[in-house]
């Protein structure tokens, strides 16, 4: 799966100080979260679509591929709306589906802000190594080495856990358990699945934990970085040219009549 | 109240990571039934908020419901729910953390547990206002968000409670909760 | 002796002593120690050794401060007088790093020792060396390191810090016979001039390094305390009573009129063939993990599985009960195993315990996880026949604590015995053995045995050799994903030989 998820060629995005280009993609979601113009969504999907197939220097097979639940998202977010969005000027009513125009352009408003949700998202996370993440987060952000550090070393152990949860489902066919349908099958599969893992997870933490301070951690301790990450003129050439991209998005939105 | 040692944090993290993982399989179980049953997918909603709420009943101390759901939304952010979910998580957590403060830190049973989830539910239902999402016919408006209250309040209050006490019968609690005063004392007899 | 008052002994020649230590764990009546007292001179190698659970592991974590300021227990000294500079190795390989990669978790230490960047290569190259863990590229993902690798690469995070005292916690409990020999000489080489303190129960890599025995009872108290030739020749039976693995504990086992009672009379194999494999290969994927040309299980055999690690021995049981996808023939007692691609229930007559018993509990307590899958039997029945259980797996008889409230070794047993609640007539085991003291194992295989005599059939995967020796009626070796020969312990001459 690692191997999956190496790009084809690097580009410029990559050598963007991973702190940084967190910031203003969040930024980027922010403006998509509070928006309700529809032309302004539509610009930001494309400006988002722009950075994650042009610049994230992936195959279009592997985007198209990550793209397959954006796409069921704008679907369904779409789908819903339409059908049981607000709206008077009806177009089509059955029963308790009601389209109407306002629904549909809700529904399209709806649709395009996951697109940019799903795009932004994976032009950033195609474009970071998660511990270089954290360390920039560390230096440039002044965030606790406690939790730059505790995010690490759970996320190292993601692999183990994964196969954790498939010894547990295996385990439990050998065991021949079955669960009772309903609400109460929810309850016994979440236990049956919870219990143990949370159990290792726990103890697991706790032993590493304890590993690290025997490793002399201290919380809020001085400490050097073995990688050491700063700004540099990528970050400059980013920064104009996501301002300049969301001024055109802007302008497209609002400065040009449809 | 006591603060959270290094070992609290990371596993406060930890479990915010683990569900982190639970949620992507759970996601998947929920699109899959996402377009055919809108009511049983409002019923399964509830998972998104047990996190926040169940790290909190097992460590015990203040932060942790927020710690923990951010950490879990960041990775399903990372796993391919991208970083808006962040944002969610952050709020939920929030939410939730907001209820138990003011309880004081002190309330661990099912109707506080499930009030919890429920203010997470309000939390999202609140980011959903403002995305768009909750611009629906009043009644779909009802449906939608009552069964999502409802099922927050199964999934954070029974759900979580459960999973807590089981846990507690293996014993794994008890090496991380603080160690009881009286403790101390039973070491001169 | 040190005054009592000293706060940092400096002047004295104690790396550390505890003065009437008293202990407890939280929610338990009684105390872990009462009043001990331990110290341990400057250049000692002291390996305290002890039954499970007599408080050595907490011991260690309390003489290097682990224990209160990272991890809570009820506890208070008399005096008590630590090292400043100290190094710990844990037991679990996978529980002690925090980083991705080898070179970023001993960064991670020079980080939290404040040495500047430009100085963190070379040291990382330097302390690599000195553990002997020779790595074409330093940025490699420890995931990828074999368990014993990882433990030198735990000691060599240590050593970085320039201890004076190294704790370690059985450093080789759970490595195979190749990483444990690996990792002792590592530290023997590393940590010749340092105070070490050892618990361990593997020894027989130390006994000529270390100078000191500390004998501890089951109640923590300190049993004999002396040179090494001393304790030994004066406590063989505390030894074996503890399951501590001394040298020559096997030969003493197999003399032992326990083991030769149950080996007197040992009925051989039957006639019928209870599992027949033909071109049989199991999937992960697209990829052919285990392939066997024909192979076949007499009925009443125990089949050690013997083999590389990762050379296809888990994935051989795995594709037997088909939680992996299969080609090819796989015969049950006569029944062809029809080869699904995605299946909820699995073949009649086998059953798989796997190595993490926890993974595969699913009651509260042991008598109900025994009933759980005797859905079957009638109530009465079902009670009778966990009981029974409980009694041949020495498991707490009144079967009502909570499974993951067992011991190591309880616990091993009881994911045994929860696959003989159906109508197991083959049994695969995952090193059923592995990480267990020689009491457990012994205990452990004489069950078995007992079992196979009453017409179970025992496939097993091991990296013990002695085991496959002195239990196994048949040994399978598998090498790189393919199963090589079938051959009948103690002599070649019924050898099957499967080529490819």
């Amino acid at each position: 799966m690692p191997a999956w998820f190496t790009p084809e060629r690097m580009t410029w995005l990559f050598r963007v100080n991973p702190a940084l280009k967190f910031a203003v993609f969040l930024l980027l979601l922010f403006i998509t979260l509070f928006n309700r113009n529809l032309p302004l969504a539509a610009w930001l999907a494309v400006l988002s679509a722009i950075l994650l197939y042009g610049f994230s220097g992936y195959s279009a097979k592997k985007l198209a591929l990550l793209s397959i639940p954006i796409a069921l998202s704008f679907a369904s977010s779409f789908i819903t709306m339409a059908l049981f969005g607000k709206g008077d000027t009806v177009l089509w009513q059955w029963g308790i589906f009601k389209i109407s125009e306002e629904s549909i352009r809700h529904g399209l408003l709806l649709g395009t802000k996951s697109l940019s949700f799903g795009f932004t998202g994976f032009a950033f996370l195609l474009t970071v190594e998660p511990v270089l993440f954290f360390y920039a987060m560390m230096q440039q952000f002044r965030l606790p080495s406690k939790y730059a550090y505790s995010f690490i070393a759970s996320i190292r152990l993601l692999p183990v856990i994964a196969e954790e949860i498939q010894v547990r489902s295996n385990a439990l066919k050998v065991r021949g358990i079955t669960f009772s349908r309903g609400v109460r099958g929810v309850g016994e599969r979440i236990r049956s699945y919870t219990v143990p893992l949370f159990a290792q997870s726990i103890r697991r933490a706790q032993r590493i934990a304890i590993a690290m301070e025997a490793k002399q951690y201290q919380m809020g301790a001085a400490r050097t970085y073995f990688y050491s990450t700063s700004y540099s003129r990528h970050d400059a050439i980013f920064l104009a040219v996501m301002a300049v991209s969301v001024a055109a998005v802007f302008w497209l939105s609002f400065g040009v009549p449809y | 109240m006591k603060k959270l040692t290094f070992t609290d944090l990371l596993i406060t993290i930890m479990v915010g990571v683990v569900f982190g993982i639970l949620m992507k399989f759970w996601d998947d179980l929920y699109t899959a039934i996402k377009p055919v049953l809108p009511v049983a997918r409002q019923l399964l909603y509830g998972m998104w908020f047990m996190n926040g709420v169940f790290a909190f009943l097992l460590i015990r101390k203040p932060g942790v419901a927020l710690i923990a759901s951010i950490a879990g939304a960041g990775l399903s952010a990372f796993i391919g729910h991208g970083l808006g979910v962040l944002i969610y998580g952050a709020a939920q957590g929030l939410a939730a953390e907001l209820l138990f403060a003011a309880f004081r830190y002190r309330k661990f049973s099912i109707p506080f547990a499930g009030l919890a989830g429920v203010a997470s539910c309000a939390a999202s239902f609140g980011l959903d206002l403002i995305y768009g999402y909750a611009d629906l016919e009043t009644w779909a408006l009802i449906v939608k968000y009552g069964l999502r209250a409802v099922s927050a309040f199964i999934f954070t209050g029974v759900f979580a409670v459960l999973v807590i006490r089981a846990l507690e019968a293996t014993g794994v609690t008890n090496s991380i909760r603080p160690v009881a005063k009286e403790e101390y004392s039973l070491l001169d007899r | 002796m040190k005054p009592l008052d000293t706060a940092a002994g400096s002047c004295t020649d104690e790396a550390l002593s505890l003065r009437k230590l008293r202990l407890k764990f939280p929610g338990e009546d009684s105390l872990l120690f009462k009043d001990l007292s331990f110290s341990v001179k400057k250049g000692e190698k002291v390996l305290l050794l002890g039954p499970s659970g007599c408080g050595k592991s907490t011991l260690l974590q309390v003489a290097s401060g682990i224990v209160p300021r990272s991890f809570e227990l009820p506890m208070k000294s008399e005096a008590i007088d630590l090292p400043s500079s100290w190094g710990f190795v844990f037991q679990d390989p996978d529980t002690q790093f925090c980083m991705p990669y080898v070179d970023e978790e001993l960064a991670f230490v020079l980080e939290n020792l404040a040495v500047p960047q430009e100085e963190m290569p070379e040291r990382i190259e330097a302390v690599l060396r000195r553990v002997g863990l020779q790595l074409t590229d330093v940025h490699t993902p420890i995931l990828e390191l074999s368990q014993g690798m990882k433990q030198r690469l735990a000691l060599a995070s240590v050593l970085l810090m320039e201890p004076d005292v190294l704790f370690l916690d059985e450093p080789s409990a759970l490595l195979d016979p190749e990483g444990t020999e690996q990792i002792w000489s590592s530290i023997r080489d590393a940590a010749a001039d340092k105070t070490v303190v050892i618990v361990e129960h593997k020894i027989e890599q130390i006994t000529g390094w270390i100078d000191r025995v500390v004998l501890f009872t089951d109640h923590g108290e300190i049993l004999a305390d002396g040179p090494p030739d001393t304790v030994f020749r004066e406590h063989r039976p505390e030894l074996i009573r503890y399951g501590i693995w001394y040298p020559g504990v096997w030969e003493d086992y197999v003399r032992s009129e326990g083991f030769l009672q149950l080996m007197r009379d040992r009925p051989g194999t039957g006639d019928s063939r209870i599992v027949e494999l033909e071109s049989f290969t199991g999937w992960r994927g697209k990829r052919a993990v285990i392939h066997a040309e024909k192979a076949d299980v007499a009925e009443g055999s125990w089949i050690a599985v013997l083999g590389e690690n990762g050379s296809g021995k888990s994935s051989l049981l795995l594709s037997m009960i088909q939680l992996l996808k299969t080609t090819g023939t796989l015969t049950v007692d006569g029944r062809t195993v029809i080869q699904k691609k995605r299946r909820r229930t699995l073949p009649d007559g086998l059953s798989l315990v796997f190595q993490n018993p926890e993974l595969q509990f699913v009651a509260n307590s042991l008598f109900e996880e025994l009933t759980v899958s005797m859905h079957t039997l009638n109530p009465e029945e079902a009670e009778k026949r966990a009981y029974g259980l409980l009694k041949r797996f020495s498991l707490p008889e009144d079967g009502k604590r909570h499974p993951y409230q067992l011991s190591v070794g309880q616990k091993r047993r009881l994911s045994v015995a929860t696959a003989l609640t159906g109508n197991t007539q083959v049994l695969l085991l995952d090193e059923p053995t592995f990480g267990q003291d020689a009491r457990n194992t012994f205990v452990m295989l004489e069950t078995l045995e007992t079992l196979r005599r009453n017409g179970l059939t025992i496939v097993m995967v091991t990296h013990d050799l002695e085991i496959a020796d002195h239990f196994a009626t048949h040994q399978w070796h598998i090498a790189d994903g393919r199963l090589m020969s079938c051959e009948k312990t103690g002599g070649a001459a019924h050898a099957r030989l499967v080529h490819s």
